[in-house]
């Protein structure tokens, strides 16, 4: 019989996010990963420590990249003992994978782990025309030489100058996560000046918190930088209002209201969380930042059903809250991963609509809006930027050393990924 | 009031030639705006002609007849009352300030109509001295659309009448919607197509002499090409639009449009290609009740 153990947050590393084809064009994910990963070793001093478990993930993977994240171990002072594994759920990775080492921790499988995520658009894994690979493929396995040359004489030039490119889309709708939730913004009337509102916010939080020092032990300067680069401390409403909406061709023509400004960008980067038992923590005099005390995950049947395809997390909360016990006001921090703008107020709108909170999620009564100053108090990916799987992780760390600043408190995480769903959590202290 | 009832329409340049005879009129202030109504009893609406001017305009079948069009059925009776002596000043030098249209029933091409303009106030205005003019299409003797036109004769010392308000208000924050290409030979193209050939619209040479660089843009079709991009992809009932125009648009530009969207209220404004100088500012009412 296993009894359940309390999950500790020790402290988080990332390398500065960049905006995609700047400070890491030439970085791969791996390069990245270890990075990090050395980064937290060196910062806990875990040099030559066996760990339990340490897993992470790239939603933009190389084919030769099947090890990632034991790859990078290795190139860590890390124990050449510890294992290592991938995962990947879209831009949820990063939680997801803190929410897999901590249930080993919590049953005591393992006494510790680091849990992360990387991510580069700029070195995107670009294959072959999908016609030039079956051509290789047979030419590979044909028995003869004639055959082979007989395969690769199908072989034109046109197949090498069209590619198959990574698609930042959605495999079943054709449309891209920025159009998506344009139609989401449509649905829920989020007007364009609450969604710049919001960004603005973002930016000058998260500068307020580099001027804070608040990053300083969360962060290992990379390639040559130090901060992350989507940051713009100067930024204005102004500036924001004077943006183009990108995504509304398709699905809006003209009336859009997503712009770059109230968007993540592609961005290349990547996190890492240190977990533990108290027990494991205690032994190393390593003090416990915040617990990691409850997770859901939720899908939407954003095809058939037409749920937009960002408000699996609108789903996940109130699962996660009727678990709990808790209501959505008994928060003292929510980190809404912030995909775009008008993603996080769908989200806050739903959770405040009498018939969304009844007819779709089957509640009695709405769960209500939430004191908007406990909002990504120290910015978040729309100032961050958002390597997909590398957010997870930013955003643990960030708020287990909110709470540990405050003494006591719990804090919300809610975080939207492709495919509909979404993956959220509780961090308490 | 006098009503005076004027026969089909006739070519832009004949009208245009009585215009350019008509300016021998003194500029002075005017005490009181002559009472008339000049009537066009019956027309219809050619959807040959609603075509093009889609085409100049940039707006789509699907929108139907765009509140804005009615406007060019009424241009032969403002020609031929500023070209009469009813109107106190000579129609070269008046600056088009402001028009609000409203419009209760949708049109559609064929629609048999009655136009009538009427002459309306005097608004003492920082620039110089407005008078309006009121415009009003009857479908089978029901009012269906409606506008206000108000002109400007710039310089005018100590004009009569009412301070002039500015309509258009609301100070929503506005935020970049679209840019549009407003090409250097749309003067001529929306003139053609709207029958007012004005120098200043057609030609640098020809509008220099009037005291513009280059030509400026016709401010009925920036109007226009704004409501293109601001009117929904379906044809419009009951709608108000109600603009001012700030400062001249100089050919070839590039504008950009700014919106701030409250329900079914839109404020607008044309802007430079910077976003900085406007070249309008309106709103956009779609529904009964006026905003």
């Amino acid at each position: 019989m296993t009894t359940i153990q309390r999950v500790a947050i020790l402290g988080g590393n990332r390398i500065p996010f960049a905006r995609s084809n700047t400070a890491y064009a030439q970085a791969s994910n791996q390069q990245m990963l270890t990075a990090t990963l050395q980064g937290l070793v060196d910062r806990f001093s875990l040099h030559g420590e066996r760990l339990g478990d340490v897993a992470a993930g790239a939603v933009m993977k190389h084919s030769r990249d099947f090890n990632l994240v034991r790859e990078s171990v290795l190139s860590t002072t890390l124990s050449r003992e510890t294992p290592a594994f991938d995962l990947q759920q879209a831009c949820g990775t990063g939680l997801e994978a803190c929410m897999v080492v901590a249930n080993k921790i919590a049953l005591g499988h393992i006494d510790c782990g680091i849990a992360g995520g990387v991510d580069t658009t700029s070195d995107a894994p670009i294959g072959v025309n999908e016609k030039m690979r079956r051509i290789l493929l047979d030419a590979a396995s044909a028995k003869t030489a004639g055959k082979r040359l007989a395969a690769l004489s199908r072989l034109r030039p046109g197949m090498l100058v069209t590619p198959s490119l990574p698609r930042n889309g959605e495999p079943r709708t054709g449309l891209s996560m920025g159009e998506h939730a344009e139609l989401m913004a449509r649905e829920w009337s989020i007007a364009r000046e609450d969604q710049d509102q919001l960004a603005l916010a973002s930016h000058r939080n998260f500068a307020r918190a580099y001027d804070e020092g608040f990053f300083t032990d969360l962060m290992t300067p990379f390639n040559g930088i130090s901060r992350d680069n989507n940051l713009r401390p100067d930024l204005s409403i102004e500036k924001l209002r004077a943006l183009k909406p990108v995504f509304d061709r398709k699905v809006a023509p003209g009336q859009g209201t997503l712009t770059a400004g109230n968007s993540t960008p592609l961005t290349d980067g990547a996190s890492a969380v240190l977990l533990a038992s108290e027990a494991w923590a205690k032994a190393r005099k390593l003090p416990v930042l915040a617990y990691f005390s409850f997770s859901e995950v939720a899908a939407v049947d954003f095809f058939d059903r037409k749920e937009g395809l960002l408000m699996a997390p609108a789903y996940a909360v109130p699962r996660l809250l009727a678990r709990a016990g808790l209501t959505l006001q008994d928060f003292d921090y929510y980190e809404i991963h912030e995909a775009f703008a008008a993603q996080v107020l769908c989200t806050l709108s739903a959770w405040e609509d009498k018939s969304f909170c009844r007819e779709r999620l089957g509640l009695a009564k709405p769960l209500g809006a939430i004191d908007r100053s406990r909002l990504n108090v120290n910015g978040s990916s729309l100032a961050a930027g958002h390597p997909f799987a590398a957010t997870g992780g930013r955003i643990v760390a960030t708020l287990a050393k909110l709470l540990a600043q405050k003494g006591a408190g719990r804090g919300l995480i809610s975080i939207c990924a492709a495919g509909g769903q979404g993956v959220v959590a509780i961090l308490e202290r | 009031m006098k009503i005076i009832e004027v026969g089909a329409r006739r070519g832009p340049l004949a009208a245009m030639a009585q215009l350019l005879g008509a300016a021998r009129k003194p500029a002075g202030p005017v005490l009181e705006l002559p009472q008339v109504t000049f009537v066009l009893p019956r027309t219809s609406l050619d959807g040959a002609h609603l075509a093009k001017y889609r085409a100049v305009c940039g707006f789509t079948p699907q929108q139907g007849v765009p509140l804005i069009y009615p406007q060019l059925l009424t241009f032969p009776l403002m020609m031929q009352f500023m070209a009469s002596s009813y109107c106190p000043w000579p129609a070269m030098g008046t600056v088009h300030l402001s028009n609000r249209i409203e419009q209760r029933e949708a049109l559609h091409a064929g629609d048999v109509l009655r136009v009538e303009m009427t002459t309306g106030g005097l608004f003492a205005h920082d620039k110089g001295q407005v008078y309006t003019l009121e415009l009003r299409i009857l479908r089978a003797d029901k009012p269906v659309w409606q506008a206000t036109q108000g002109l400007l004769r710039v310089g005018v010392k100590a004009p009569a009448g009412k301070a002039w308000a500015s309509s258009p208000g609301g100070d929503a924050a506005l935020s970049r919607q679209a840019d549009f290409a407003v090409p250097a030979d749309i003067g001529r193209r929306y003139g053609r197509v709207s029958g007012d050939m004005n120098p200043i619209h057609l030609s640098a040479i020809s509008a220099r002499p009037l005291g513009f660089k280059r030509a400026i843009a016709h401010g009925m079709w920036t109007k226009a090409r704004a409501l293109a991009a601001l009117l929904p992809q379906r044809p419009v009932a009951a709608a108000t639009v109600a603009v001012e125009f700030k400062t001249p648009l100089l050919l070839p530009a590039t504008a950009s449009l700014w919106v701030a969207r409250q329900q079914r209220d839109t404020q607008f404004e044309v802007r430079d290609s910077k976003g900085q100088k406007p070249h309008l500012r309106g709103q956009l009412h779609i529904g009964d009740s006026s905003p």
